[in-house]
């Protein structure tokens, strides 16, 4: 035992030398800052680009060779800091996830949550907040406070965000359809669809509880969402609603829906809308403009699809960056470092890299994105067009309205404007008239238990709901194949010790 | 001090000792903490209670089962005569035979599942009209050599002179079969259920891949992790490693043979 212990003893004292060379390493290198950044997985541009996918610009050609992350280092490093930084990037899959690893002690610097959890994270004041400086217009390299577009900046001072949180993306949520397989534009145009019975197991919805309860929301509601005008603060009530009674309600609608669906889709629901296994699909606008781009191109069944945002409402999202006490830990070229990764990934360039990379849109306003978006979206000579108005986005002047497809917009009859359905463009930035009916989902708070247990109840099968027929032939067969094995054991005499005979004696091996 | 420091050979169990401690004991003191505990931390068998008057977790519950039972069959049924047929074949490079079955276990089986999605939309339409089915073809795709392989053993060493010796009693080919060949055989099997019943239960990603949307005990589990409700998350953990706990119980009365044993921890 003794002997054991001294072992113990010298093996825990390598350790403790090792660990303490190890951070003696660090210590040496002290204008070193490492700098631990977490993000959603396939949220940043990761470089190696083809040579033809070069995006050439009048104002320069944008390029991704190594990842941005890299070049963040490079640009950081070349500056006059004072200090060095290099940077630890990791992914999570959900906002859940990250916030259990979080809550597990996990630390970083920065990560990227989406509005809701930004908001529960500041409720729990775990986030530090941007420096004035940062916060500031005009600095040379404040690429963040010079470029984000007036709207996000309007969204982040209304919900109390903007000290605390850099929007990265934003988009709606919506419906991806095949315009050659639905019946009528009428069906998805509504959240309704994930009813309807003649698109029985041909439409998928997002397998996360949040999303499927706005959809379902949008369903309860439909009738006052759409035969009224309502204010944004009654809409956001409307779809903010976490009473019992309407979780009760919920609860029901989406029991009908899991019936109706084709599946629940973490992120089978792209493949299978690429290869037309489902028409319709409940999607993100970022990842519904990556399918409308891969369809398109598929050589064997390359198709048209469209994005839809239902009449009744539509989801509004915002991923942002904050900064993490706990990872932060007053220390001051940390933050520096961590603001300065906010803002070379604010300056145009790189914003236009991400979006072209992810797919999603990127809060940055400014000249060279909206370049970027005439480079991509402004239509040939020869097609007829439609002023599509992104003043609300960029600012507003005269030149930020593109002159686009006509063809791929829904356009009203009458004033010409454009409603609810388009594709590629329409997708990452949503006419204002959209962004007008959208609300942003906020965090469940207290309510959040009661709503998950809502949603283990639609998932779960329910014994009451199993029918006697069933119970019957499941005990049956049960019943049979134990009868019939006890009557093969007592047959053959087979696990029953045999005691030997009198006078004879058993002879072990 | 010297001394102190000497190898003996008892020390090379201090890796699987601490691997045992760290990884096993561990997590189990914290899913016994978790389920017996509330979200404030007070002791409450709340959890607990909560889970046997819900219908819908014992329906789930009994839905994993459902699963599990009929994949195991299924297996059982394929595999049986395989592994009777490869132990019995006088063809001299059986392994070669074995290795295709156990060849697919050398791939991700998030690789194979999706292979098997395409190959079952071909053949069934819309493959989400058959959920059930789908996922216990997907865990049998999958749990397949689990079974063969315990089954396979156990009939390699049959002994031969056996099998004569009934049939010079008397015995046809058929009750040969019943009264020597499936009891000497019963070790096998069993090792075959417990891998195979054991894992079909929680292995929700199967179902996740193949659309069927009824959760089973693994994705309950993860369903409340990921509303950081830990207690119930593990209550659900702790009621699956009582079941695992009394399925062993039961089956180790059977499996008393050693070799069947060590390719059961294989």
């Amino acid at each position: 035992m003794k002997r054991f212990k001294n072992i113990v003893l010298v093996a825990a004292a390598c350790l403790v030398g090792a660990s303490a060379l190890a951070f003696t390493g660090c210590a040496d290198a002290e204008d070193v800052v490492t700098l631990r950044v977490c993000s959603w997985e396939e949220y940043i541009d990761l470089g190696r680009w083809d040579e033809e996918e070069a995006i050439e610009l009048e104002s320069g050609t944008i390029f991704g060779e190594n990842a941005v992350y890299d070049d963040f280092t490079e640009w950081f490093n070349n500056g006059d800091h004072g200090f060095k930084v290099k940077v630890e990037y990791s992914t999570f899959g959900t906002n859940e996830d990250l916030y259990n690893r979080l809550s597990l002690g996990d630390e970083y610097d920065l990560v990227c949550p989406s509005d809701y959890m930004i908001m529960k994270l500041l409720a729990e004041d775990k986030i530090e907040e941007y420096s004035e400086e940062f916060l500031s217009f005009g600095g040379e390299e404040n690429y963040y406070a010079n470029n984000v577009s007036p709207y996000i900046d309007s969204v982040f001072t209304q919900y109390e965000w903007k000290n605390y949180a850099a929007c990265y993306m934003w988009g709606t949520t919506g419906i991806v359809y095949n315009p050659d397989k639905i019946a009528d534009e009428a069906d998805v145009a509504t959240w309704n669809i994930l009813l309807n019975e003649n698109y029985k197991k041909q439409v998928t919805i997002k397998d996360n509880v949040r999303d499927a309860y706005f959809a379902t929301l949008g369903i309860i509601n439909s009738e006052t969402l759409t035969s009224s005008e309502l204010s944004s603060v009654q809409l956001s009530s409307l779809l903010n609603d976490t009473d019992s009674e309407t979780i009760a309600q919920a609860e029901d609608v989406l029991k009908r829906i899991k019936e109706n669906v084709y599946s629940f889709e973490t992120d089978a629901g792209k493949a299978d809308m690429v290869t037309g296994k489902v028409i319709a699909n409940y999607q993100w606008s970022g990842d519904a403009i990556t399918i409308m781009d891969e369809a398109e191109t598929d050589e064997t069944n390359g198709t048209e699809l469209w994005y839809s945002v239902p009449d009744e409402c539509a989801n509004l999202w915002f991923d942002g960056w904050v900064m993490l006490k706990n990872g932060i830990d007053g220390n001051a070229q940390r933050k520096e470092a961590a603001e300065a990764f906010v803002n070379f990934l604010s300056r145009p360039d790189n914003a236009v890299r991400n979006m072209y990379y992810i797919g999603y849109t990127s809060a940055i306003a400014g000249d060279t994105v909206f370049e970027y978006l005439d480079w991509n979206y402004g239509a040939e000579d020869d097609v007829e067009t439609i002023d599509y108005d992104l003043r609300y986005f960029f600012g507003d002047d005269e030149k930020y309205i593109i002159s686009a497809d006509r063809s791929c917009f829904e356009i009203e009859d009458g004033d010409g404007q454009v409603i609810n359905r388009g594709r590629q463009l329409f997708a990452q930035y949503p006419p204002e008239n959209v962004k007008n009916r959208s609300v942003v989902m906020l965090d469940f708070g207290d309510k959040l238990a009661e709503i998950n247990q809502m949603w283990i109840n639609v998932r779960c099968l329910d014994l009451l709901d199993i029918s006697p027929v069933t119970v019957g032939i499941i005990c049956g067969v049960v019943a049979l194949v134990a009868v019939a094995a006890v009557l093969y054991a007592f047959r053959y005499k087979l696990f029953i010790k045999h005691k030997p005979k009198k006078g004879y004696k058993k002879i072990e091996e | 001090m010297m001394k102190g420091l000497c190898f003996n050979r008892k020390h090379l169990c201090i890796p699987y000792a601490a691997f045992l401690i760290l990884f096993v004991i561990a997590p189990l003191i914290v899913i016994f903490y978790y389920a017996f505990t509330n979200g404030q931390g007070n002791f409450t068998f709340d959890n607990f209670v909560n889970f046997f008057t819900n219908t819908n977790t014992i329906g789930t519950l009994l839905y994993g089962f459902a699963v599990a039972i009929v994949t195991t069959l299924v297996c059982l049924i394929i595999a049986y005569p395989t592994a009777y047929i490869l132990a019995r074949s006088k063809f001299k490079k059986k392994y070669v035979l074995l290795l295709l079955f156990i060849l697919p276990m050398w791939i991700n089986f998030t690789l194979r599942i999706t292979a098997l999605k395409e190959i079952l939309s071909v053949l069934e339409g819309n493959i989400s009209a058959y959920p059930f089915l789908n996922s216990v073809i997907g865990m049998t795709y999958d749990f397949l050599p689990f079974m063969i392989l315990p089954l396979y053993t156990s009939l390699l060493k049959l002994d031969n002179s056996l099998l004569e010796a009934a049939s010079d009693l008397g015995a046809n080919k058929f009750t040969v079969f019943l009264r020597v060949t499936l009891p000497l055989s019963v070790p096998g099997i069993v090792s075959g259920v417990t891998m195979v019943l054991l894992p079909s239960m929680t292995n929700y990603v199967v179902l996740d891949m193949l659309y069927n949307s009824t959760f089973i005990p693994g994705s309950l589990i993860f369903s409340y992790f990921s509303a950081y409700d830990w207690n119930n998350g593990s209550l659900i953990s702790l009621v699956l490693l009582i079941i695992v706990f009394i399925v062993t119980l039961v089956t180790n009365r059977f499996s008393d043979n050693e070799k069947d044993k060590r390719v059961a921890i294989l």
